[in-house]
């Protein structure tokens, strides 16, 4: 087989590998502050990019409906974060794992009623031609899909590690209670999380959608796959999930490539098997270690 | 049924005159949600767009009396088990006259036996796949209530393999999804190619799943493989995947398939990537004559549409009821057994928005399917997209159509 046909499969598998990380990396954030995830994360990419798609369809130009698209991401996380995580984390409950489920459905319905169970084309101002890069076929969204990405990540790492706000995050997210005795609202901090998770998914569902056009089954098999990626590169590293992203996405093209379309989602899930017996912290993760 | 039909002839009398005095009960099922959706919406919104027009002039007529058309409508989201479910509970129904409808040839598969147990006639339209008819003839059926009103992937494929060759291709890829529909769509078409004089080597023979959003990899098999043209089986998501996924690797070579190639999710999905994907249609948006004018005219009216999602679907669907409509006064009986027997011996043509319809079916003969089939070759034209639309592929066909359509005129 031609070396440019196996470069253009793993680096197109790659660069969609990216969305799952950036999937994955909401769910990181809402961990390290309150140890919960956010099981109807798919829900929040796909609303949002519905969303965003009635934006569009109002005339609003693209510039103008990203940051409402964000926006309304921050307001879907914040509001899972009121409705299903905080009495349960009141509680010391596990109660969150059922409601983020239950809400994820309720997003789910509302979705299904508003905008119809059918998938709709996502317009972007890019050009889908492709640009040939050394032989390999990159398009203009993809190139988008992967700056966003980065951009975004990056943006929030900066602030996680330069400010004060990063520093009370960190506290909150290595010690919760001890945070809150040094005066940090460790309540504040778990709402940012889950704003800034519901921003990152709104704009995965974003970048995405020009892709994979817009519906309420659209985040369905992405959320696994970030769930996946999140597991397997551990709920600690940020670096790690860009990485396993990666990783994943290609894995998964050469797996249709060479063994055959049916094939596409088994590394995914090897991957999982291997990190959780190998290990379970996740190949960046750090073991805790609990002294009883 | 004779006590009751005196009551309501008396009731009839009592009341205002204009009182429907009773109605023949008609079952229209489809995926009216989901990804084949357009299909079944237009089908059902032209069938019902033949209903209104019928009842408004008073009703089918049924011996001395009108009666006016009932609609059941039932969704089966175009999964097998759902239609199944909805072809059990229609059977069910004693006082049923028939079924038009069914898109997706796995559905057709799942439920007919129940309608056919039963003896309720069926119109199947839009489902093209050969396997819901040739199911039949496979098990030998003596006597068969289901007819089929959709020109067949038969005549899809060999009208597909036809373009190719008239193209000069001689290495094809063939790409399909891996339902019912799409895996008996490959086997016609590698029948075809045999059938035609094996002029096409097929480089490559690649599937994909309901719901695959990346095609790269069967795309970049194909790319490797050499094809000329991609003949795909399919249906408007996946297909606009397909468009989607060529442009993205370069993969500038023609898409010629069957008909889904039509419908409206194909179309916006695609977007300009679509443009030039060939398919059989048996009905184009244009309106080339007054009658198909009238119809296109109303149907965007009635449904506030500037485009109908499936206009072949549409079409059919309407004219499927015109046909049931003529069997039902034949038959001078809303009994469906009847209706049946009439429907194999139309006396009358029907005049209808594809074309006049001359004795469609036959009586049914296991060995031939084609005695339930109303379709033939000479019905179905190739069809090109063209910036967000069907048009016709060969100006000769649009000539033919309106010329056939003037020798049709003196009998209405």
């Amino acid at each position: 087989m031609q070396p440019t046909i196996i470069a253009q499969i793993v680096v197109s598998g790659s660069l969609i590998g990216l969305i799952y990380a950036l999937i994955a990396y909401g769910f990181q954030l809402t961990y390290a502050t309150s140890k919960s995830i956010n099981f109807g994360q798919g829900e929040l990419v796909m609303l949002s990019t519905l969303f965003s798609l009635s934006l569009l369809n109002w005339g609003l130009s693209y510039w103008l409906m990203l940051p409402l698209g964000m926006l309304f991401g921050i307001a879907l996380g914040l509001f899972v974060e009121r409705t299903a995580v905080r009495l349960a984390l009141a509680q010391n409950s596990e109660g969150w794992i059922l409601m983020t489920i239950i809400l994820g459905l309720f997003f789910f319905s509302s979705a299904e009623n508003i905008w119809g169970r059918d998938d709709h084309p996502f317009p972007s101002p890019f050009a889908t031609d492709p640009i040939s890069f050394l032989g390999i076929d990159i398009t203009c969204q993809e190139i988008t899909l992967a700056s966003g990405v980065f951009v975004i990540m990056g943006l929030i790492e900066l602030l996680m590690n330069k400010t004060l706000l990063g520093k009370a995050f960190a506290a909150v997210a290595t010690d919760r209670d001890a945070a809150q005795l040094m005066g940090i609202s460790a309540r504040r901090i778990i709402m940012l999380s889950y704003g800034l998770s519901g921003l990152v998914s709104a704009l995965a569902g974003i970048l995405v959608a020009p892709i994979t056009t817009a519906g309420p089954t659209m985040a369905s098999t992405l959320i696994l796959k970030a769930f996946s990626v999140a597991v397997v590169a551990g709920l600690d590293s940020g670096f790690g999930i860009v990485v396993i992203g990666m990783l994943l996405g290609a894995l998964e093209n050469l797996a249709s490539f060479y063994i055959g379309s049916g094939w596409r989602e088994v590394p995914g899930l090897v991957l999982l098997i291997l990190a959780l017996a190998l290990r379970p912290a996740g190949i960046f993760g750090k073991a805790i270690v609990r002294k009883v | 049924m004779q006590k009751r039909l005196v009551a309501t002839v008396l009731c009839g009398l009592i009341l205002a005159p204009s009182f429907a005095a009773d109605s023949i009960k008609i079952a229209i099922t489809g995926p009216f949600s989901g990804g084949s959706a357009p299909m079944g919406v237009s089908m059902r919104d032209g069938a019902k767009l033949a209903i209104s027009e019928i009842n408004a002039a008073g009703g089918i007529e049924v011996g001395a009396k009108k009666l006016k058309i009932e609609v059941i409508e039932r969704d089966d989201e175009a999964k097998n088990e759902r239609g199944a479910l909805i072809a059990q509970e229609l059977a069910g129904m004693s006082d049923l006259s028939g079924v038009i409808g069914t898109v997706n040839t796995g559905v057709a598969l799942a439920g007919d036996k129940y309608f056919q147990e039963k003896g309720l006639t069926k119109i199947i339209t839009p489902a093209a796949g050969s396997a819901s008819m040739t199911q039949w003839s496979k098990a030998g059926v003596k006597d068969l209530s289901i007819f089929r009103f959709s020109a067949n992937d038969g005549i899809q494929s060999a009208m597909v393999i036809e373009e190719a060759i008239k193209r000069h291709f001689t290495k094809v890829a063939i790409l399909h999804d891996s339902t019912n529909y799409g895996v008996s769509g490959r086997d016609d078409l590698l029948e075809q190619i045999k059938a035609q004089g094996n002029k096409l080597d097929v480089v490559a023979s690649e599937k994909f799943n309901l719901g695959d959003k990346d095609m790269s990899a069967q795309l970049l098999h194909i790319k490797a493989a050499g094809a000329q043209a991609i003949v795909v089986w399919a249906v408007g998501p996946e297909l606009a995947a397909v468009a989607n996924g060529q442009a993205k690797i370069g993969l500038h070579i023609p898409l010629l398939g069957g008909w889904a190639l039509s419908m409206s999710n194909f179309i916006d999905n695609a977007g300009k990537n679509g443009n030039g994907a060939m398919t059989p249609q048996s009905f184009i948006e244009e309106p080339i004559t007054p009658r198909i004018k009238a119809f296109i005219d109303n149907y965007h009216k009635t449904y506030g549409v500037d485009r109908i999602p499936s206009p072949m679907s549409a079409a059919q669907g309407y004219d499927a009821v015109y046909l049931f409509a003529a069997a039902v006064t034949q038959a001078k009986s809303t009994d469906t057994h009847k209706i049946k027997d009439a429907l194999e011996n139309l006396k009358e043509p029907v005049v209808g928005v594809i074309t006049t319809w001359v004795h469609p079916y036959s009586p049914w003969n296991p060995a031939d399917v084609n005695t339930h089939e109303a379709f033939r070759r000479n019905q179905v034209v190739m069809g090109t997209v063209s910036d967000g639309r069907v048009i016709f592929a060969n100006d000769a066909d649009r000539a033919r159509l309106i010329k056939n359509a003037s020798l049709d005129k003196p009998k209405k």
